[in-house]
């Protein structure tokens, strides 16, 4: 299922410039210098509770990106597992930062779009991006931690709310009824999301709504003509078909 | 027999809310009509509503919200911090005589006069934050009664089981760090129903963790998903943490003719979850046992819910 974001037309769905990258970011970035020791670097990571550590030069530039399993990779597979002894550090204490990171980091620009930073790390499958101006500076970075964030407040789900799930034929304007109908009623928006390809010429729209008190507004879709779907309907198509079978009754 | 309480009072009703909102004064003489319909009220101890002294609501809401409330139902507003929110002139004065109410109620209780006891009032308590209103509830009925119980009574630890449909983010919030208040509630699932909290993985913050325990039940699942997740998550909690005071936050809603929710609990299935806080009553807390009313919507049904309750109050 394709979930997408409406923005055919003005919903309270997103404040300014909440949906790009420059307000979703961490800003104080924690980076490192290639020529620093690969222990250095995990150091840096568990002192920060962080994964990953863009490597700069003196003038803050990017030039690369380093990962705490870029570390446990270059070292033995039970190296962490006994308590490794300073000798044994030793041994390793020549490698760098820059002998592990990844040259030609895939970074992104404060000014893209948060859609674009998830597109771009689902298809680079990374775990964040550096986040650099036009100079190639490091100016932040942005974690699939961070994407998280940013879409539970898109989605209104921090706020109180209950979500409805209407059924609407593919055509023009239908969003907007529904959209008029619930404003109608003073009813305050979370979020509406829409799932294409529900059922055959149908979407799914998905309203969150800022209320307890959606008794009414269900009735007068209804009467307007929307098939609302009953929640029950909705998990129970993503059951496994074994635990459906064994609920005969729903 | 058990000596049980009934708190009904008739200024209850004086809480009005604008149209098409479910929260309507006909819903406490529906729980009336029930109950004296089966010709229990003889066999049970009326108690009538009261202003309660400002110092316990005080020691679960800020002053600053207290007054506020106060200032907006004066100058006749009719909404509340949100559109679910809807009041009269009266709003305030009504929920301090549900608080109050519930506090004699309780002191009945403590002192010995009474086992147990039914509040049926209005407007419910639950979703009230220290300082927010929230999903048509103003005072923290059973968080007050709660931290009245303590400071009043010297009791440790009390148990609270809310079975309304609806998760209590407000007593939650007010006794998650707290581990002398064990709360347990059983809802829909928060991604299907209000208000989005009570999930699984809440389970109390700091010193509370551990002391708050979330059932979230799927849309549909009823009666069997609730005995299973009972006996899974309370049961064993409450054996573990001994309640001396048990309260209930009791919300009709999750029912099967109910339109605020979809969880689908039989009539039966409501009885059964009383039965069974009640052995616990027995089992922890000598009895002691207050009830207050929360949500539940059907006109209808509400009558035979609140008598099954009742009447599992006074017999078991």
């Amino acid at each position: 299922m394709l979930f997408e974001f409406v923005s055919d037309f003005e919903l309270s769905l997103a404040k300014g410039d909440t949906m790009f990258v420059s307000r979703s970011m961490t800003r104080n970035v924690i980076t490192v210098d290639k020529e620093k020791n690969i222990f250095d670097a995990q150091e840096l990571m568990a002192k920060h509770r962080i994964r990953h550590l863009p490597v700069v030069d003196p003038d803050n530039r990017l030039i690369g990106i380093i990962t705490d399993r870029d570390i446990r990779s270059a070292l033995p597979y039970n190296f962490f597992r006994d308590t490794p002894s300073d000798e044994e550090k030793a041994r390793f204490c020549s490698l760098k930062v820059m002998d592990v990171m990844s040259s030609n980091p895939i970074a992104i620009s404060a000014s893209h779009t948060i859609q674009d930073a998830l597109l771009l790390i689902q298809d680079s499958k990374v775990g964040a991006l550096p986040v650099v101006d036009d100079n190639n500076k490091v100016t932040g970075i942005i974690s699939v931690r961070d994407l998280l964030r940013a879409f539970i407040n898109v989605l209104g789900i921090g706020e109180p709310g209950t979500l409805l799930c209407v059924l609407v034929e593919e055509k023009v304007g239908q969003l907007k009824k529904i959209v008029d109908a619930i404003t109608e009623e003073n009813i305050s928006f979370g979020s509406v999301l829409v799932a294409r390809y529900w059922d055959k010429n149908k979407r799914a729209v998905f309203p969150y709504l800022l209320t307890q008190n959606v008794v009414h507004i269900k009735k007068k879709l209804e009467k307007l003509g929307y098939e609302l779907l009953d929640p029950m309907q909705w998990y129970i198509d993503q059951l496994p078909q074994h635990e459906r079978s064994e609920n005969p009754e729903e | 027999m058990n000596r049980t309480g009934f708190l009904y009072d008739d200024r209850y009703q004086m809480h009005r809310v604008g149209n098409y909102h479910p929260e309507v004064p006909d819903r406490l003489p529906a729980v009336y009509k029930g109950i004296a319909d089966a010709g229990l009220l003889s066999r049970l101890t009326l108690i009538k509503a009261q202003l309660p002294d400002m110092k316990w609501i005080e020691l679960v809401h800020d002053k600053n919200y207290i007054q506020r409330f106060e200032a907006a139902c004066g100058c006749g507003n009719t909404i509340f911090d949100s559109p679910d929110n809807q009041m009269c002139s009266v709003t305030y004065e009504t929920a301090l005589l549900a608080v109050g109410g519930i506090l004699e109620a309780v002191r009945r209780v403590m002192e010995g006069q009474l086992d147990n006891a039914f509040c049926a009032i209005r407007p419910p308590g639950h979703h009230a934050e220290v300082d927010k209103a929230m999903g048509f509830c103003y005072f923290n009925n059973i968080a007050i009664a709660a931290r009245y119980i303590q400071k009043e009574w010297g009791i440790e630890r009390i148990g609270i089981v809310d079975f309304d449909v609806h998760h209590g983010n407000g007593t939650q919030h007010i006794f998650e760090e707290d581990p002398s208040v064990f709360y347990y509630s059983i809802h829909e699932h928060p991604s299907f129903a209000y208000p989005g909290t009570g999930r699984e993985f809440e389970h109390g913050k700091n010193l509370g963790h551990g002391f708050t325990k979330n059932s979230p039940v799927l849309p549909g699942r009823g009666d069997i998903e609730y005995k299973l997740l009972m006996a899974k998550d309370l049961f064993p909690a409450f054996d573990q943490f001994k309640p001396e005071v048990i309260l209930v936050s009791a919300g009709f809603d999750a029912h099967i003719d109910d339109e605020m929710s979809n969880i689908k609990l039989s009539t039966e299935g409501f009885s059964w979850i009383a039965e069974k806080i009640m052995e616990m009553a027995k089992k922890y807390s000598k009895g002691r046992l207050i009830s207050v009313l929360e949500g539940g919507y059907s006109l209808r049904r509400l009558p035979e819910l609140a008598r099954n309750h009742i009447q599992i109050l006074l017999e078991r």
